[in-house]
């Protein structure tokens, strides 16, 4: 019976070989292998590096597994400095909110005794000359910053000046009531216009 | 050459082979449609259901600045206070100094008591210890097995670092992003706020919330059973952060109107009241002042009415502050001059039957169109103002602005314009238009008017948003209309100078003069509808605007009163105009003129 090639590689095929198997093998008879070749002694370097590449690599994870812990305890040291200050700077913050604002340093201002609204004087530099008013600032303010401060501020109300710790601003008034917007609405214009009395 | 001996193992092979690929392609199938059609509900499951967890990244909304960068708007924290009412009721155990837990005689452990307790922590908040105290204990007695209950809500960062310092463990906090407005009331009229819950719900906070708006980020990742993230799974979507706003006002002017506006109207005792300075070249608005101003970082200090801007919904006839458009069209389409002259009379009765008036019994005399403007005289514009169609007359109103929708584009800005078109209007509106009746505008609009006359003729869009610089720095400039011709630079010089006589020659010269300064305006006191199909009697709308210095303009003011009652007609703007326009000057350091304005013949 004759065996093709196909089916002799699928015989073949589970056994162990110690040299690949050639097209003209395939027509012989099977026979015991020799013996196999005398192996190599394997040299003792080989083995040395493996040992030391195996232990150098166990070594460094060691090293850089310890490293990125650090690393972590650390970073997570400086997170929480990190938000202790952002704290801070957020405490901080809120407690200057509004000393800034115009109507506080108006009113500081005019706790001072300092007036505005007057027509301003400019000096001209090349000759001297004054050009504008040129008149002195009368005693009183166009407007009382202080007194009738009329723009609230709830972050600098009750706040005591810095000119006259005193006095400050007046709080807001607290009126808790619900925000519905409601948008002015625009008076229509009627038929009939009665005589104009314009001027 | 095949025998039946080798072609049956054959066969078996090839059925082999088939049976193999055929399961292997309904794995290929299975495989594709997990991994790739139904993919997304897988994913979206596991991180549901098992090992994902997917956090949100909060970006921060944009502030809002003003012309010079001042901060008027800013996003902060504050925190929600909560307690899990089972563990406080249970007190915690007292400790020493050195932090070991006392123990009482029986060689228990000491417990403070949960009013001890909520004492402590009221000290803090500021509440009262009985109503701390009947927090926990309400809670419970509705609901025994309850773990949550509000203690206190939107409190600042230093009270939540004290609270947390208490060391209290039933104690929980969450960070809520919240607004601040460092200059309060200044400007609130047209920065608007937020509501608790964080949505804008007035001015530029709602009208540019595309701009100010921050967009959320996520960022997911997977975890071990042990709850430890696994290394490489983080996956994050970056939050946006909302883009800086910067408007065209100028924090500290502004402040100073909505004083000087506040006192004024007090002082005349009026409803309200309003200042508007616009830039000249530009069109840029840097004060919008009105009384009663909501303060952002407390809305509900303000009643109901006050939390909007009544200046930019409120529209009106303008009456008399109109009279220069109808001397313009006058002069372009009439081919008149300042010293063109018409009979004047104080009560006239037109061919058409109308019947005018003006204000104030007078001599029948013979007036320019210069005279017309600085009497105020209705007859008069109404005689110059017939000279020219009424087709025309409208178009040139339309071209100064009237009937159409401001730039500002705000909310609830109020329907303006024309009540009836050129071809309906009755004999009365087709002189009554020539003085400012029959149509209205808002206060920005009358502005505009004057910003064009002053602009050598050209009406440039108003504007109260100066640009928007997203986080990634890109600016984004508002979409405005393109700047108008409205009229030829002659024409308005010669207007111009007409109005520059209505300072110097007209009854309010002396109370309003600066020494120094040219400038040019005009009064007007406008009817106020009654509702009623008539007018209300002896109560108007007056008001002031005119630019400076007159030779070389560079800003418009306009200063408007709702129904003053110590002085009734426009003579209350008088000194809120002068002190208005004073700051203005000095603020932007513009130089005193250097001439005199040529007085024009008012009678012929």
């Amino acid at each position: 019976m004759s065996v093709n090639a196909w089916d002799s590689d699928l015989l073949v095929a589970p056994f162990p070989r110690t040299e690949p198997a050639r097209r003209e093998d395939v027509d012989r008879r099977l026979h015991a292998v020799d013996a196999p070749a005398a192996a190599r002694r394997p040299r003792l370097l080989y083995g040395v590096i493996a040992v030391a590449g195996a232990v150098a690599i166990a070594g460094a994870q060691m090293g850089l597994s310890i490293l990125t812990t650090q690393g972590s305890y650390e970073i997570k040291e400086l997170t929480a400095q990190q938000r202790t200050v952002d704290w801070q700077k957020q405490i901080l913050a809120d407690d200057v909110a509004g000393l800034s604002s115009p109507q506080y340093l108006a009113a500081n201002a005019a706790a001072l005794g300092m007036v505005t609204g007057q027509p301003p004087s400019y000096l001209r530099l090349s000759d001297g000359e004054v050009i504008g008013a040129g008149t002195a600032a009368p005693g009183t303010s166009s407007i009382e910053a202080l007194k009738k401060a009329a723009v609230p501020n709830a972050l600098a109300g009750g706040v005591p000046l810095v000119t006259d710790p005193d006095s400050s601003l007046a709080a807001g008034v607290a009126a808790e009531t619900e925000l519905v917007i409601d948008p002015a609405v625009p008076p229509a214009v009627a038929d009939g216009l009665p005589t104009p009395r314009t001027h | 050459m095949t025998t039946r001996a080798t072609r049956s193992p054959r066969r078996r092979t090839v059925i082999a082979l088939l049976v193999v690929l055929t399961v292997i392609a309904a794995f290929v199938v299975r495989l594709v449609d997990i991994q790739v059609v139904n993919a997304s509900d897988h994913i979206e499951q596991s991180q549901e259901l098992a090992s994902g967890t997917e956090i949100t990244l909060r970006g921060t909304r944009g502030d809002i600045v003003d012309a010079d960068g001042s901060v008027l708007a800013t996003s902060t924290l504050v925190y929600d206070v909560s307690i899990d009412p089972q563990l406080a009721a249970h007190g915690i155990s007292r400790r020493d100094a050195d932090g070991k837990i006392v123990k009482g005689a029986d060689g228990k452990p000491e417990v403070i008591a949960w009013p001890e307790l909520a004492a402590r922590i009221a000290a803090v908040t500021g509440q009262a210890p009985e109503d701390v105290t009947a927090i926990v204990v309400d809670k419970l007695a509705s609901d025994p097995a309850s773990r949550w209950a509000q203690v206190k809500r939107y409190v600042s960062t230093e009270t939540y670092r004290e609270l947390a310092a208490l060391d209290l463990p039933f104690l929980t906090f969450t960070a809520v992003p919240s607004r601040t407005y460092p200059d309060g009331a200044v400007a609130g009229n047209v920065i608007g706020f937020l509501n608790s819950d964080g949505d804008a719900l007035e001015g530029v906070e709602k009208l540019q919330n595309s701009c100010l708006a921050a967009q959320n980020g996520t960022l997911t990742y997977q975890r071990g059973r042990d709850g430890v993230k696994i290394p490489g799974t983080e996956v994050e979507k970056a939050a946006v952060d909302g883009g800086t706003l910067q408007l065209t006002l100028d924090s500290d002017l502004q402040w100073y109107m909505q004083q000087l506006i506040s006192e004024e109207t007090a002082r005349y005792n009026a409803e309200w009241g309003g200042i508007v300075v616009m830039e000249v070249a530009t069109g840029k608005i840097r004060a919008f002042a009105e009384t009663a101003s909501v303060d952002p970082n407390d809305p509900g200090a303000s009643e109901a009415d006050d939390r909007g801007s009544r200046l930019a919904r409120f529209s009106y006839e303008p009456g008399s502050t109109f009279k220069p458009v109808t001397a313009a069209t006058a002069i372009e389409k009439a081919g008149l001059t300042h010293l063109s002259s018409v009979v004047v009379p104080s009560k006239m009765t037109f061919d058409n039957g109308a019947v005018i008036n003006d204000s104030e019994q007078h001599a029948t005399e013979t007036m320019t169109l210069t005279g017309g403007l600085v009497r105020s005289s209705n007859v008069a514009m109404s005689q110059f103002g017939a000279l020219v169609d009424p087709q025309t007359r409208y178009e040139y109103l339309t071209k100064f602005g009237v009937g159409e929708k401001t730039a500002l584009n705000w909310s609830g800005e109020p329907d303006t314009g024309f009540r009836l078109l050129p071809k309906d209007w009755d004999n009365q509106t087709y002189y009554t238009t020539t003085f400012g009746q029959a149509f209205t505008v808002t206060a920005t609009q009358v502005a505009s008017v004057y910003q064009t006359i002053a602009n050598g003729g050209v009406r440039m869009p108003a504007q109260l948003v100066e640009s928007c610089t997203r986080a990634d720095g890109t600016v984004v400039e508002p979409d405005l209309p393109e700047p108008v011709r409205v009229i030829e630079e002659s024409t308005a010089d010669e207007v111009g100078l007409m109005l520059e006589n209505v300072f110097a020659q007209g009854t309010l010269a002396d109370d309003i003069k600066i020494d120094g300064y040219r400038m040019a305006g005009k009064t007007g006191t406008a009817q106020i509808y009654n509702g009623k199909g008539g007018y209300k009697k002896n109560l108007y709308f007056t008001s002031l605007v005119g630019y400076a210095p007159a030779e070389d303009p560079q800003y418009v003011v306009l200063t408007v009163f709702d129904e003053p009652k110590k002085e009734r007609m426009s003579s209350a703007n008088r000194s809120v105009f002068k002190k208005a326009m004073t700051q203005v000057l000095k603020h932007y350091r513009i130089m005193p003129s250097e001439s005199e304005t040529p007085l024009l013949p008012l009678t012929d």
